[in-house]
């Protein structure tokens, strides 16, 4: 049995030309900002725009620091991976608690909403002073600075991951409250009606109706902190650098090379990130909602 | 389903490339600019009534409220508004110029730059800085025309593509609570630290500050500042860098976290000795060290740690975009920030604490005594006791070389 919530038609060649046209002014902008802003740093990455001297177009940029670059892509995939993960799983949770109306959940729901409007880097210097070493949250326990887990800085990234997963969470949360509040809570109540207990309502109801939206907003909390600086930046360790902090590293560098070597870096970001959505809609594609 | 999908494919491919072809066509332009006044009072009279924007460090609060309250007002009485734009790095600001230039604008939104060092000299690669002017400012006239400081950014020619502004001396502070018998050389430092693990860090390259202090760690296990040569070759990197990359590495598991990590840049580095978690920082300012003190930031035993081997001191400049809009402006600012007066409040310990780049011996009476009137500070002892044994910078082309083999040498083990 698969359920079908939006029944897709194809409009007739009018219907589709105004919906075209509709869309055109939006699509424009878009295409000239994002193509704009790839095109030129791909001219940079390739040599093809240099600040002073001749054009030379070539490679050289993508292979100044594979080193570096390999190590950036790894620590930057892990990091947003770890993030979305903790972020999915707390936002649904919270989701399907607000959702169900009892005690709480009012509160659960207004401490999301709240989350939501704290800007990251406010976020992210909060996290800092209450996780750093000689932070709040070691000095009202107590602890001492060297037996304080080194969560700023640390090499597991705690405090990096700890500020996307909260900030996320909250996102996850509010926009699959919304999901859950549509016709699928009918749909749960017949569920329950019929005597589904409460875990297999949610595995063989829930979870499938709000799949779509859960994947959407995994794919937007993996891209965001894939391509997210300043957390990274301020609670990060030196090396290895996340993408988004070599890129900029290399951006301000002194050296006229480090320019175009910086927009390589981040056409690699921009190429992770946009694979990451292709697999998003290939996954969608796939569930049951989208067919 | 496959023809439908292929047709928007197409259509996206030939938005994308119009764009493309149109910046392909904004080549950089060629700007070997210099200035095109010969004559002060032309600059006085095209100054009024133009806003001149000075980017520059954002995080020094004494810098900030000197620009906002001291030198604004001085500058407004000869009609011209200065605008300070913090950044957070003067590469910022360099960076900046780069784009408008890379855009074709003649009317750039940078007007003066707060810059020394590499930040000077790439922007002097790229011909971005407008030269030649300096000898207009009637305020150079107090400077010493001889003085090495002036004349060379790093081993840059300044050739007038900069006006001074003011020295600086590169100083290690510690804690005199926690180190009772402190170190009286580099190489004793580096031995302290190694006699007490866990107490002693410094900010990761490229940092400005952890920059510098690698510079002077090369000196100190070259023999001395005078064993490495100034001009950059890569004879002397390839022969002179090994000795300090193995050293920094044997030192780091000594260091705060055993050298897991760094702090990120000079801030952080005073946060850690703010919070006791080590026992000495180092500083570009040390003016800055008696207010961090007085307002209980450090601790109260802090104190200036003075080097046998003398420690590198340099100058920093107000660099003139080629292409700002205000270049009249911005000369009237060079200038009144050069004056004897601004030179005299900026020197005050509560005001900036910045050393002068005038030269005092040569000063009329008068302008001499507000120099001698500066209070001394109960923390940082002044300039001539500071520069005492001090060694010029290294050419410019040293720092990101030694910086990038500070990267693979040390911090990627």
């Amino acid at each position: 049995m698969s359920f079908a919530p939006v029944a897709r038609r194809r409009g007739s060649a009018r219907q589709l030309l105004r919906g075209t046209l509709l869309v055109l002014p939006a699509a424009l902008a878009t295409l000239l900002v994002v193509g704009g802003g790839i095109g030129a740093t791909l001219l940079q990455a390739l040599g093809l725009m240099p600040i002073a001297g001749p054009v030379t177009p070539g490679i050289d940029a993508f292979l100044a620091h594979p080193r570096d670059l390999a190590a950036a892509t790894g620590v930057s995939i892990a990091v947003a991976a770890a993030s979305t993960v903790i972020a999915v799983v707390i936002g649904t949770g919270a989701a399907v608690v607000i959702a169900s109306g009892r005690a709480g959940s009012r509160l659960l729901a207004a401490l999301g909403a709240t989350t939501v409007t704290v800007p990251h880097l406010i976020g992210a210097a909060t996290i800092g002073l209450l996780l750093s070493d000689a932070g709040v949250l070691p000095r009202l326990l107590g602890i001492p600075p060297e037996s304080w887990a080194p969560w700023v800085g640390g090499s597991l990234w705690g405090a990096v991951i700890a500020e996307f997963a909260w900030k996320e969470s909250a996102f996850v949360a509010l926009v699959v409250t919304g999901t859950l509040a549509t016709r699928i809570a009918t749909y749960d109540e017949a569920a329950a009606l019929l005597g589904a207990g409460r875990r297999r309502r949610f595995r063989h109801v829930l979870l499938p109706l709000t799949a779509p939206t859960i994947v959407i907003c995994a794919a937007i909390s993996f891209v965001y902190a894939l391509g997210s600086y300043e957390v990274a930046w301020l609670l990060g360790r030196t090396y290895p650098e996340p993408l988004p902090v070599l890129a900029v590293r290399l951006f301000q560098g002194v050296s006229l090379a480090s320019r175009p070597e910086a927009a390589a870096v981040a056409l690699v970001t921009c190429a992770i990130s946009l694979a990451v959505v292709a697999l998003t809609f290939a996954a969608l594609r796939r569930t049951a909602v989208w067919r | 389903m496959s023809s439908i999908a292929r047709r928007p494919r197409r259509t996206a491919a030939l938005a994308l490339a119009v764009p493309l072809l149109a910046l392909t066509a904004c080549a950089a332009p060629e700007s070997s600019a210099s200035t095109a006044y010969d004559d002060w009072d032309a600059v006085l009279a095209d100054a009024e009534g133009q806003t001149v924007q000075l980017w520059m460090y954002g995080g020094d609060d004494q810098g900030n409220a000197y620009v906002d309250d001291i030198l604004t007002p001085a500058v407004a009485e000869y009609g011209v508004t200065l605008e300070r734009v913090p950044v957070t790095d003067t590469g910022d600001a360099l960076n900046r110029v780069f784009t408008e230039i890379q855009a074709g604008r003649s009317d750039g939104t940078v007007d003066l730059i707060w810059v020394n060092g590499d930040n000077f000299r790439t922007g002097k690669e790229a011909d971005a800085w407008l030269c030649d002017w300096t000898d207009l400012l009637p305020s150079m006239a107090a400077t010493d025309p001889d003085d090495p400081l002036l004349q060379s950014d790093f081993g840059t020619p300044v050739d007038g593509c900069e006006a001074p502004w003011h020295k600086a001396q590169f100083t290690l502070a510690y804690n005199a609570e926690a180190i009772p018998d402190p170190p009286t050389t580099l190489a004793g430092v580096l031995d302290w630290a190694e006699a007490h693990p866990g107490r002693f860090t410094y900010p990761a390259p490229p940092d400005f500050t952890g920059s510098v202090f690698v510079r002077e760690v090369l000196a100190s296990v070259s023999g001395g500042a005078d064993e490495v040569p100034a001009a950059y070759s890569d004879k002397a990197f390839d022969e002179l860098s090994p000795a300090l990359y193995d050293r920094l590495s044997e030192l780091a598991p000594s260091l705060w976290r055993g050298g897991d990590t760094y702090p990120a840049n000079e801030a952080e580095l005073g946060q850690l000795f703010a919070d006791r978690q080590i026992d000495m920082t180092m500083t570009y300012g040390p003016a800055t060290l008696t207010d961090l003190v007085a307002d209980g930031t450090y601790p109260p035993e802090t104190t200036v740690l003075p080097l046998e081997d003398g420690t590198v001191g340099n100058a920093s400049f107000l660099g003139l975009p080629a292409n700002s809009d205000s270049i009249a402006g911005a000369m009237v600012v060079a200038n009144v920030a050069l004056s004897v007066e601004q030179q005299a409040a900026k020197a005050q310990p509560d005001v900036w604490g910045q050393f002068t780049v005038l030269d005092i011996e040569s000063l009329p009476d008068d302008d001499r005594a507000l120099f001698d009137a500066l209070p001394t500070s109960p923390v940082v002892p002044g300039y001539e006791v500071l520069s005492e044994n001090a060694h010029g910078e290294l050419a410019a082309e040293w720092v990101p070389a030694l910086d990038e083999g500070w990267r693979t040498g040390v911090l990627d083990r």
